[in-house]
């Protein structure tokens, strides 16, 4: 209990939507409610009706009312229930259209510290699953649940009504139904569900491993390892799913014996109630058939609520989610050209026990310069990538364009830097909403220039559906050459003056790499280009080539001066341009 | 609905007798429940005293009980063949999985795979537990219910009788319309429902474009559109719990108008009435819960008949052509392919590699040369045995030995492949080191991981050796990865074949130059394939195939191709960038 209180606590996602399209929300609780009433209505009016026509009422019209009524609930129950679930439908929709927003909002101050992540495409959809999650939520365990107790309520009213002593033990038999075995469900479980998501999760581990080492375990020969560490997981599930069952089994087994017994309680009061008289005792069939109904609704409580751990999780992870708006009141503008990126004296450290990726690192790079970043991975290239776009804050020292900070820019950032990474996305849409992006203003003329100038027009050209073809989810239409020049056309448009790119060619082979630089270098001549580069391979198109190793720069200058003065700069470019002779150490 | 194929599983049949058997009784049980009820009902309509219904109200709970009992013993009768069932169909897909090997991931993706394993499976237990008990329930009690109605009053048996087909017929129609509809609608319901994801893992892109904040509102508004598109289909789609509702629910009205008028015209008297009343919504119970889980069984026959499609794939016999043994490869020792097709799909006539024809040799080191897309890898994956050739055509020998395909058990141990990414698995070091040799020494261990240029390495990590690595453990970075692969080579001596596919692609130049004299000493000795597009490797090889478009354009030493203006020479130009 205490921890079910604990997840509300700071709860930002699920409380606030209950009380936003509040009318909805009662409009869908009072068609449930109907259609369950409606049900046992039926039910209830039957029983008298035949009860009474069994008296042989001299006239027909003694029954009519019942009989009206009969169809009444008859038609009532179905045409309640549609209604219920599709305004329970659209209710959950319309919160799910909110939640999107927001956790889009959320993720969006995040977007590149996201990216950083290995797994990021699960992070992502976990959280998208999580959505859907706290869509059940609603759908399986809340509305039903409160259903189902203002249905107790009312019940145990009306019987109340006749005699207050059977109206309460009504409300402690249904109230074993709707609380006491939800709660008991919901803890075992809960002890259950985490023992089972271990078990899941180990399952799932192993088997992407055997999967994605599979080439491996063939040629090793290990055939009979590689079946028996299946073996265990698998048993170990099922013994886990058999205890699920069979609790589910006993537990609806036990709560249609209470139902059963509920009958016979109603028998019973009946006897003393409802026998003083012929009339009177016509209700009796009314009310113990109006039991039967119930009981599909009543029972299914306990099932939605044994489900809550698994939303709990996704109400948690949702919840940690940082919502607070970004912080603004620094931020300015840069007014005249950019004259200069200067890093000056930078020093970083990702936590204090980590060692320090920079000391005291310089670096000037004057407007229209290219240059090339070079070091082996780990280095801290993208580190110093995203301490220029004001990602990270370094510790010590600036990142400046002329004389601004970059971190008081980022509202300006997509005006000044153009970024080419080794990814570029492409949204699942046409190739001319794609490219539009990187100017919303941009003519259908602009686009198609744009194109032509990465040397896409004929390509495009021989879609059928040209400029208007869908790139499919992540580009999946195009190479991988392909997709970086769409991606280089979008960031024609956007026509920003320093262009960083991330190495755009690390997938590419060596002759689509050679056509893409060439592209890059000829589009982009008159902006500063900070080029990271994993190899040597079109060196020749920047003025000045760093290679950064432990935070240093070690080697400096122009590709024809490295390659004349220093033998280790030759012995690499030699190595990319295919020459190497054995017995040559580095 | 109910899959043909689910009869042919070990033990089913007699499972699905005894389960009619027990509907029988579940359903006598309903009568039963339903005619003392009513009597103690009737009894006390009739002013009788408590005492007088005591007998009634006894065997009503005895009913009730046993009706109740019956659902548990169903359940825990089918549970242990469904649990069975289930497990052995896991096991079958594992060995069905390692039988395809790797070329059959390539083609169906990592995450297929592991969710039809999985999740696929999960399914297919849920589908099996419903199945089969509804289906059944379904069968028998129903008509047990409307015998006895029948016994009791021929009318209102008929018309529930009339009913039931009307109910299914209804339902279907309007399930049919209902997938019209989402069919009309769904390529671009399906894009609404993907472009929230979509958006998240493009939000880096739109960041760098300035876009992101604005964006918000967009997500918000197409998932609006996307509630919309919804909201049309299911109010379709509902329309056929609506039908099932509606008939139900009114026929239970129209019995209980029906009884009452036979009540007054005196026709029927109240506990035949009321026994009849009580029965009918017990006589569309089955049908009812069936049609809840329809969905739930649904996706369930769906997983079902995907795993048993990936069981009935044909995989590579006669694995054992050059015996179970590892090959002693030595000098003398010859591969040879003579005109050799490969076709990814056997629809498709243009064969992914044609006419292959090399002769290997000893302990030749044959370097691969292409551009992207000319068929290296495939190669590779060819000469691995993970793809299998077009059969009946071309021949492929092994020291003079004629095999329909390489992925010979002896074959497969006697190489080492070494891909762009090795895989690691989620294991400490040592054991991913010794993979291949898992009985190998600690020292034996560490002698290869020095070999290998690891040494350095290991001595940072914490646990040294024993640390994990793989997914989710320690990021092992491209460089490192590749000389665990080498380890592994250095650590197992007798395997004298080796396949790289692009192992220095990804890799920084700098890292590649270091490791490359990691792996010159490794490729003496051995018959080396290496596909690369870098071309500093070729200076290393004594012989190289040239690739393109699926087929070798030049082979011969790089000398020899170097002499006379070939696709060699044009390529080599190409790849260092003389456009």
């Amino acid at each position: 209990m205490k921890d079910f209180l604990a997840t509300f606590k700071h709860d930002t996602w699920v409380m606030p939507y209950l009380r936003k399209y509040k009318k909805l929300l009662a409009l869908t609780l009072f068609l449930g409610l109907m259609t369950f009433f409606c049900g046992s209505a039926l039910m209830f009016n039957s029983g008298y009706l035949i009860s009474k026509a069994a008296r042989h009422p001299y006239n027909i019209l003694m029954i009519y009312v019942p009989i009206v009524l009969t169809r009444a609930f008859g038609i009532g129950r179905p045409a309640f229930r549609y209604a219920e679930r599709i305004t329970s439908h659209n209710w959950v929709l319309r919160i799910v259209s909110d939640f999107r927003k927001k956790l889009y909002q959320a993720v969006e101050k995040h977007a590149v510290a996201i990216r950083q992540n290995f797994q990021t495409g699960d992070v992502l959809s976990i959280l998208a699953d999580d959505i859907d999650h706290i869509e059940n939520l609603y759908l399986r365990t809340v509305f039903p649940t409160v259903i189902a107790w203002l249905m107790t309520l009312i019940i145990v009213i009306a019987l109340g009504y006749f005699s207050w002593w059977f109206g309460l033990l009504m409300l402690l038999m249904l109230g074993l139904v709707v609380v006491v075995m939800p709660l008991w469900s919901v803890l075992i479980n809960g002890a259950r569900e985490s023992q089972s998501r271990q078990l899941q999760q180990g399952f799932y581990t192993q088997l992407t491993d055997a999967v994605m080492g599979l080439g491996d375990w063939l040629i090793a020969g290990r055939q009979g390892d590689f079946y028996e560490r299946q073996t265990k997981p698998i048993k170990e599930i099922a013994a886990l799913r058999r205890q699920d069952h069979q609790f589910q089994w006993w537990r609806d087994f036990t709560i249609q014996m209470i139902f059963g017994i509920i009958c016979l309680a109603l028998l019973i009061w009946s006897s003393f109630y409802w026998t003083s008289n012929a009339a009177s005792s016509n209700w009796i069939a009314a009310f113990v058939l109006s039991v039967f109904p119930l009981v599909d609704a009543l029972q299914s409580v306990s099932q939605g609520v044994s489900e809550w751990p698994s939303y709990q999780r996704s109400i948690r992870r949702v919840n940690d989610l940082d919502t607070t708006p970004a912080d603004e009141h620094d931020q300015t503008t840069l007014t005249e050209p950019v004259q200069m990126l200067r890093v000056a004296d930078l020093s970083f450290q990702y936590s204090a026990d980590n060692h320090a990726i920079f000391s005291g690192l310089n670096l000037t790079l004057k407007a229209g310069e290219k240059l090339a970043l070079l070091g082996p991975s780990g280095t801290g290239k993208s580190t110093l990538l995203k301490l220029i776009l004001g990602d990270l804050i370094p510790d010590q020292g600036t990142v400046q364009l002329n004389d601004v900070p970059v971190t008081r820019l980022q509202n300006e950032r997509a005006r000044l830097f153009g970024v080419l990474d080794q990814q570029p996305y492409l949204f699942n849409t046409t190739i001319m909403n794609n490219v539009r992006m990187g100017n919303l203003n941009a003519t259908d003329e602009q686009v198609k220039t744009a194109l032509k100038a990465v040397e896409l027009d004929a390509l495009i050209a021989t879609l059928p559906d040209g400029y208007e073809t869908v790139v499919e989810e992540g580009g999946a239409r195009f190479s991988g050459g392909e997709r970086q020049r769409l991606a280089l056309a979008r960031i024609l448009l956007q026509d920003a003056p320093i262009i960083i790119l991330d190495e755009p060619t690390v997938s590419l082979d060596p002759i689509t790499e050679a056509h893409l630089l060439a592209t890059v270098f000829r589009v982009l001549h008159d902006k500063t280009i900070l080029w990271v580069t994993h190899h040597l391979a079109g060196i020749e198109h920047v003025d000045q080539v760093r290679f950064l190793e432990d935070g240093q720069f070690d080697m400096a200058g122009t590709p024809q001066k490295l390659y004349a003065t220093t033998p280790r700069f030759k012995r690499l470019y030699d190595l990319d341009q295919g020459h190497d002779t054995p017995n040559e150490e580095v | 609905m109910f899959d043909p194929a689910l009869f042919k599983l070990p033990g089913m049949r007699r499972v699905t007798v005894i389960l009619s058997l027990l509907a029988v009784v579940e359903g006598i049980c309903i009568v039963l429940q339903a005619y003392y009820l009513s009597v103690a009902i009737v009894g006390l309509w009739h002013l009788h005293s408590l005492a007088t219904i005591v007998r009634p109200m006894l065997f009503f709970a005895l009913a009730w009980t046993g009706r109740q009992l019956l659902v548990v013993i169903k359940n825990r009768l089918m549970y242990p063949l469904v649990e069975k069932t289930t497990g052995d169909l896991r096991k079958q897909v594992m060995q069905k999985l390692y039988r395809l090997g790797p070329g059959y991931v390539a083609k169906t993706g990592t995450g297929n795979v592991v969710t039809t394993a999985l999740e696929g499976i999960d399914k297919v237990q849920t589908y099996l537990m419903l199945v089969v008990i509804k289906v059944v329930d379904m069968m028998v009690i129903p008509w047990i219910v409307l015998i006895y109605i029948a016994w009791l009053r021929w009318r209102e048996a008929l018309f529930l009788l009339a009913i039931f087909p009307l109910i299914i017929i209804f339902m279907i129609i309007l399930g049919y319309a209902a997938q019209a509809k989402a069919d009309k609608q769904y390529v671009g319901y399906q894009r609404m429902s993907n472009h929230f994801v979509d958006t998240l893992r493009g939000l880096p892109t739109l960041k760098q474009l300035g876009l992101s904040k604005r964006y918000a509102n967009n997500v918000y508004q197409v998932s609006e559109g996307y509630r919309q598109q919804t909201m049309a289909v299911i109010k379709i789609a509902m329309l056929s719990t609506f039908a099932l509702d509606f008939f139900t629910t009114l026929s239970i009205a129209v019995v209980a108008v029906f009884l009452g008028f036979g009540l007054i015209n005196g026709t029927i008297t109240l506990l035949p009435a009321l026994v009849i009343l009580v029965l009918s919504p017990d006589y569309f119970l089955p049908l009812r819960t069936f049609a809840n889980d329809y969905h739930a069984t649904l996706n369930g026959k769906n997983a079902f008949t995907a795993v048993q499609e990936m069981l009935a794939l044909p995989v590579a016999t006669d694995r054992q052509q050059l015996g179970e043994a590892p090959l002693d490869w030595h000098e003398d020792s010859t591969l040879s392919l003579q005109a050799v097709d490969f076709k990814y799909d056997d629809t498709v006539s243009q064969p992914a590699l044609s006419k292959l024809t090399l002769t290997a040799h000893g302990y030749q080191r044959i370097g691969i040369i292409g551009a992207s897309g000319s068929g290296k890898s495939t190669l590779i994956n060819l000469l691995g045995g993970f793809l299998t050739p077009v059969a009946d055509q071309g021949e492929i020998q092994v020291n003079g030995q004629t095999v329909s395909h390489l992925s010979q058990q002896a074959w497969q141990q006697s190489f080492f492949y070494i891909p762009q990414s090795p895989y690691l698995f989620h294991a400490t070091l040592a054991e991913n080191i010794a993979f291949y040799q898992p009985q190998a020494s600690q020292t034996a261990i560490e002698q290869a991981a020095n070999k290998a240029g690891l040494t350095a390495w290991i001595q940072t990590l914490p646990d040294g050796l024993a640390t994990p690595i793989g997914e989710g453990s320690r990021g092992v970075s491209g460089g490192q990865a590749q000389r665990i692969a080498l380890a592994r080579a250095f650590l197992d001596d007798s395997r004298k074949i080796l396949l790289f596919d692009e192992p220095t692609a990804h890799l920084d130049i700098e890292t590649e130059a270091e490791l490359k004299t990691t792996i010159l000493p490794v490729l003496q000795d051995h018959l080396v394939f290496f596909a690369t597009h870098r071309l500093h490797w070729i200076n290393q090889m004594d012989y190289v195939l040239v690739m393109d478009h699926g087929q070798i354009v030049e082979q011969g030493t790089p000398a020899e191709l170097a002499e006379h203006d070939g696709a060699y020479v044009r390529l080599r130009d190409e790849m260092v960038g003389a456009i």
